[in-house]
């Protein structure tokens, strides 16, 4: 699935070029701009690598009326632009394309990443027919997905100037991390979040609303999911992840464990790893029971739940439940942990 | 976590200083460059997060051919900068052999 389109400028996003257009006269390539329009409102993100000054990122934005989640201008390889851009933004080389008219452009980038999907100008029109194209549901999340990630950069300068410790710019930054039960509304962004996140999604397969639905049986029920909400000063970024528990015999299992990775660096995968270790504790449960698919995209998560605590072992026969299954031979490890009352940041919020 | 000594000084002090330009290219920090063997690799020591970490892992295998998240569950060798060196210094070294 493409999460993020990276744009060349010139003779490709733009109709003509920047530094040839007397005072800048320029408008958008208008076949380029209603393809970028299209995906946006899919929740496809954009971003500019071109060899251009800085301030053409400003003029690409004001021409298409779009936010650009990310630009690097400049005359180093294109290639390195879009390893800074997908670095940036959290993404792996298969979530990308990259739309340039230059042949030799294209061959640099397709070389150096061979997963980034290289696309001439041309090929847009078709391509925005394809199913990487096309997620199958799309959530007010999604559609806000740009404006969230112009906030992310924001908020990232801001990171970098301040000269206190990560937990002091989360305070700062007045974070709130909202754990609560699923509800009906929030079905659909779970699917979603199923579908999309794999850095930090301990199954890796897409599970429907239904299997959501029928999962979601309240505090006191033999299954629950679990959501998680994040907001701080800079911007409201919704449902960005969940799990589900089932509880059997004293044993807190966690058979599908999810997050954003906009979430990442802002203390959500260790607090609701935390609440899940500390609300096992209050219900008297014996052990938590985190079962991962080993794949090569959830090395992530894998450390995560290490720095939560959690121990991994791969001797235990582990059953994956029917919706968590892919039909390919996987290796699960099971991550345990002592139910403890490790103390919650204080800024999770726990909803009753 | 098992150990060999067939690593060598040699094998490992290479192995050290590559990561160490791996770390300060990925943290865009050069504190990494002198940073002691026993620095944490994460959070309060280099300060990577878990992306940095999976980064870093990703670089190690194309540059060492050592498969660390594969063969490391726990990935206990992210302790620090040493721990991880003497891992791949000694899974190269078991390849030689």
């Amino acid at each position: 699935m493409i999460k993020c389109v990276i744009w060349d400028l010139d003779n490709t996003l733009l109709a003509g070029t920047y530094l040839e257009s007397p005072d800048q006269r320029l408008c958008a390539d208008p076949d380029a701009a209603r393809a970028l329009a299209e995906l946006a409102g899919r929740g496809i993100l954009h971003a500019i690598a071109s060899r251009n000054p800085p301030e053409a990122a400003a003029c690409a934005a004001t021409l298409t009326g779009h936010a650009f989640a990310a630009a690097r201008l400049g005359w180093g390889k294109k290639s390195a632009a879009v390893a800074g851009i997908l670095g940036e933004l959290g993404l792996s080389a298969g979530e990308a394309a990259f739309v340039d008219d230059d042949p030799l452009e294209r061959g640099e980038v397709g070389r150096a990443l061979p997963e980034v999907l290289v696309l001439a100008p041309e090929d847009l029109a078709e391509a925005i027919g394809w199913p990487e194209f096309s997620p199958p549901v799309i959530t007010p999340e999604a559609r806000r997905r740009g404006d969230m990630y112009a906030s992310r950069r924001v908020r990232q300068e801001e990171a970098a100037a301040f000269g206190g410790s990560a937990d002091e710019f989360l305070r700062y930054c007045r974070t709130e991390v909202r754990i609560a039960e699923a509800t009906e509304a929030d079905l659909p962004r779970l699917h979603e979040l199923s579908f999309r996140t794999h850095q930090f999604n301990s199954v890796g397969v897409p599970v429907g609303a239904e299997i959501f639905a029928r999962l979601a049986g309240g505090p006191q029920g033999p299954s629950r999911v679990v959501t998680v909400r994040l907001s701080d000063k800079f911007g409201d970024d919704g449902l960005v992840g969940g799990c589900v528990i089932t509880v059997s015999g004293g044993t807190w299992h966690v058979p599908l464990l999810m997050m954003s990775c906009r979430a990442l660096g802002r203390g959500v995968i260790g607090a609701l790893l935390a609440w899940i270790r500390r609300a096992a504790s209050l219900a008297d449960a014996s052990e938590v029971v985190v079962t991962c698919v080993i794949t090569d995209r959830n090395v992530p998560l894998r450390i995560a739940l290490t720095g939560a605590g959690f121990r991994a072992d791969m001797a235990a026969k582990i059953t994956l439940p029917d919706w968590a299954q892919s039909g390919e031979h996987a290796r699960v490890a099971a991550y345990h942990a002592a139910p403890g009352q490790p103390e919650l940041p204080h800024w999770v919020v726990e909803v009753p | 976590m098992e150990r060999s000594a067939t690593g060598g000084a040699g094998q490992g002090g290479a192995v050290l200083a590559d990561l160490k330009l791996m770390l300060a290219d990925i943290t865009s920090d050069d504190a990494a460059l002198t940073a002691a063997p026993d620095t944490p690799l994460l959070r309060d020591g280099l300060g990577l997060d878990s992306l940095g970490g999976a980064l870093l892992l990703v670089r190690v295998r194309a540059e060492f051919g050592v498969d660390v998240a594969d063969e490391d569950l726990n990935l206990d060798c992210l302790a620090s900068i040493g721990t991880l060196a003497a891992f791949v210094a000694d899974r190269m070294a078991g390849r030689c052999r």
